[in-house]
C-alpha cells in the first residue's frame, strides 16, 4: 500500500500546476458568491456552480491519458519500475492519484458551493452529494482514459475515453431507455449534477456511484493486465 | 552443487517490430549469461549491440520474445525482488525535488522504514558526495551530479545486486576514480556488480570478468586477464645487446624489446645471456580492453563465449 500512496502524492505533487488552475474556477464561484446578492441570483449561482464543476470530468481525462505517457517519455517510470514496485501498484497509484487531484478540486468546491448555494437555500447535505457523485464520475473516467493510455498516445486515449464515455449515453439519449446511460454512468453521474435545481432538488440516486467504483475496479484491473504485457523502455515518441 | 547466479539469461531473445509486426529487428538472440555472485561483470558492446535492451529485460521493462532468464534466483519482472536490486538507467530521469528528497522517495518505494531511510540517505548523498547539495533541486543539477543522484537512489536501499548501464558517462575524473571506489568496495562487501560501459579503461581497472556483445550476440566472454592475455606469447626486455639480434625486436633508450611464443621463452632468454645481454623483464604480452573490443566487434562471426 506505501508504494501505492507514494506514487499517488508523487502524482498530484507532478499535477500541481493544473489543479491550481482548476481552482482558480472556484476562485470564481466564490467571488461571484461574495459580490451577488445570493438570494435574488440564486439561479444564476447555480448554473455557474455546475459549469464549474463539470469541468473536472475533463480534467480528468486529460490526467488519465498524460499519465503514464508523460513518465514514459520522460523515462522516469524506470526509476520508479526498478524498485519493488509492480506495474499493478503503480497504476493503482495513478489511479488514486487521479482521484485525490480531482478530489481536491471537489473538495473546495463542495465547500465554496456550500457557503454561496447554502446562503441561497439550496441544501448543503446535496451539494456534498454532487461532489460525491463528481468524484466517483472522476475516478471512472480517469481510470478508462489511463487503461487506454496504456497502450494508445494521449490524444487518441483521450479520443477513445470520450467515445466510451459518450456512445452509450448517445444511444440512451436516442432510444430513451435509461439503461443504457448506467453502461458506462460517467454521463449518469454528470447529468445528476447538471439537472440539480431549486425548484425540484433530484433524490440522492446512489445506485450510479456504486456502479461507478465497481466499474472503476474493473478498467483498473483491465490496465493493469494490459500494462503487463507493455514494453515500458520502448521510446513513446 | 552450482550456485544460484545473482543474474543469469537464458537463450534470451528480443525483438522489436514495427506495425503490424513489420520492419523486424533483433535486438538480442539467444543470449546466455550467468553472472555469478560476488562479481564485477563488465558488460561491452558498439552502439546498439543490445547491451541496454539486456538490462531492460533484466529489470522487467519488457519481456523477452523467447528465453527467460532470473535475477537473485526470481523470474525476470518479479517486483518483490528488485528491493534487493540498485539500478541506475543509462539516461538518469528524476522527478524535479530536491535530491534528499528523491533519494528518500526512492528508498520509501523499495519499503525501507523511515528510521533507516533517513540515516542511509544522508550515507548514500555522502558516498557519491552530493552531501552539500542535498538540498537542492536537481532540476538545478548539471549532468554528472543527476548521474551521481541516480547512483545514489539506486545505492540508498543497500542492493545485493548492482546493475549499472553507463554510471560513469557523465563524469569528471574526479567522481570517476570515486565510484571506481565505490564499486571496489561494493565487491570486497560481497555485492554483484552488473556493469555496462563504454569506458574500457574503466572495465579494465574493476571487473573480475568481461562479456563483449555485438548485434544481439555474446561474441567474448572470460576473466579481464584471460582476456588481456594476448595468447601464448611472451614480452622481453633486454639491455646491452643490438636489435638486430631478434626478428621483430624494437630498440628504446638503449633497451630493445621483442615477443616470443611462450615455448621458445627460454631459448630467447639464454640467447641474450649468450651475448652478453642483460634481462630487464619477462612479462606475458597484452592486449588493451580497447584492442579485443575492437577486434571481437570486428569479427562477428566468432560464436558465443569463445574466450
Amino acid at each position: 500500500m506505501k508504494p501505492v500512496l507514494l506514487i499517488a502524492i508523487n502524482f498530484v505533487r507532478e499535477q500541481r500546476w493544473p489543479i491550481l488552475v482548476l481552482l482558480l474556477w472556484v476562485l470564481l464561484l466564490a467571488f461571484l458568491g461574495l459580490a451577488t446578492d445570493a438570494a435574488r441570483q440564486s439561479e444564476d449561482l447555480l448554473f455557474v456552480f455546475k459549469q464549474v464543476a463539470v469541468y473536472v470530468l475533463a480534467f480528468s481525462v486529460f490526467f488519465g491519458s498524460s499519465a503514464i505517457f508523460n513518465d514514459r517519455r520522460s523515462r522516469r517510470i524506470l526509476s520508479v519500475l526498478s524498485k519493488s514496485v509492480s506495474r499493478q501498484q503503480y497504476l493503482s497509484g495513478l489511479v488514486l492519484g487521479i482521484t485525490i487531484a480531482c478530489g481536491i478540486y471537489c473538495f473546495a468546491l463542495g465547500i465554496t458551493g456550500s457557503w454561496t448555494l447554502g446562503e441561497a437555500g439550496f441544501p448543503i447535505a446535496q451539494v456534498w452529494f454532487l461532489m460525491l457523485c463528481l468524484i466517483a464520475a472522476c475516478a471512472l473516467a480517469g481510470t478508462v482514459a489511463l487503461m487506454f493510455s496504456t497502450f494508445l498516445n494521449p490524444f487518441f486515449a483521450a479520443g477513445a475515453t470520450a467515445a466510451v464515455m459518450g456512445l452509450p449515453a448517445m444511444v440512451s439519449y436516442v432510444t430513451g431507455s435509461l439503461q443504457w446511460g448506467y453502461v458506462i454512468p460517467v454521463y449518469a453521474l454528470a447529468a445528476t449534477v447538471l439537472k440539480a435545481s431549486f425548484g425540484a432538488p433530484s433524490g440522492l440516486p446512489w445506485f450510479p456511484i456504486v456502479w461507478a467504483v465497481a466499474e472503476t475496479l474493473a478498467f483498473w484491473l483491465l490496465s493493469a493486465r494490459i500494462f503487463s504485457y507493455v514494453d515500458i523502455a520502448v521510446s513513446v515518441e | 552443487m552450482r550456485m544460484d547466479a545473482a543474474l543469469e539469461f537464458v537463450d534470451a531473445s528480443k525483438q522489436y517490430s514495427g506495425l503490424f509486426g513489420r520492419r523486424r529487428f533483433h535486438a538480442l538472440e539467444g543470449f546466455n549469461l550467468r553472472v555469478e555472485t560476488g562479481e564485477i561483470l563488465g558488460f561491452l558492446g558498439p552502439n546498439g549491440a543490445g547491451k541496454t535492451t539486456a538490462i531492460h529485460l533484466a529489470m522487467g521493462f519488457m519481456r523477452p520474445t523467447s528465453g527467460r532468464g532470473q535475477l537473485l534466483g526470481k523470474p525476470f519482472g518479479d517486483a518483490g525482488t528488485r528491493d534487493r536490486v540498485g539500478f541506475l538507467p543509462e539516461n538518469v530521469a528524476l522527478y524535479p525535488r530536491r535530491a534528499e528528497q528523491l533519494v528518500r522517495f526512492y528508498g520509501a518505494l523499495n519499503g525501507m522504514k523511515a528510521a533507516t531511510l533517513g540515516r542511509r540517505t544522508a550515507q548514500v548523498l555522502e558516498m557519491v558526495n552530493l552531501q552539500d547539495d542535498a538540498k537542492r533541486n536537481v532540476s538545478k543539477f548539471s549532468r554528472g551530479m543527476l548521474q551521481r543522484v541516480g547512483l545514489a537512489q539506486a545505492l540508498v536501499n543497500d542492493p545485493e545486486l548492482l546493475i549499472l548501464d553507463e554510471p560513469t558517462s557523465a563524469l569528471d575524473p574526479l567522481a570517476r576514480v570515486a565510484v571506481r571506489d565505490l564499486l571496489l568496495k561494493a565487491r570486497a562487501a560481497g555485492k554483484t556488480i552488473f556493469l555496462s560501459s563504454h569506458l574500457l579503461s574503466e572495465v579494465e581497472l574493476v571487473c573480475d570478468r568481461v562479456a563483449v556483445l555485438h548485434r544481439g550476440r555474446l561474441v567474448r566472454l572470460g576473466t579481464t586477464s584471460e582476456l588481456l592475455q594476448a595468447g601464448q606469447r611472451i614480452q622481453i626486455v633486454a639491455r646491452g645487446i643490438a636489435a638486430a639480434n631478434f626478428t621483430d625486436a624494437v630498440a628504446r633508450n638503449g633497451d630493445i624489446s621483442f615477443s616470443v611464443p611462450a615455448g621458445q621463452q627460454r631459448m630467447a632468454l639464454e640467447r641474450v645471456w649468450q651475448l652478453n645481454g642483460e634481462v630487464i623483464s619477462v612479462n606475458p604480452e597484452r592486449h588493451s580492453l580497447e584492442e579485443i573490443f575492437l577486434q571481437v566487434t570486428a569479427d562477428t562471426s566468432k560464436p558465443a563465449g569463445a574466450a
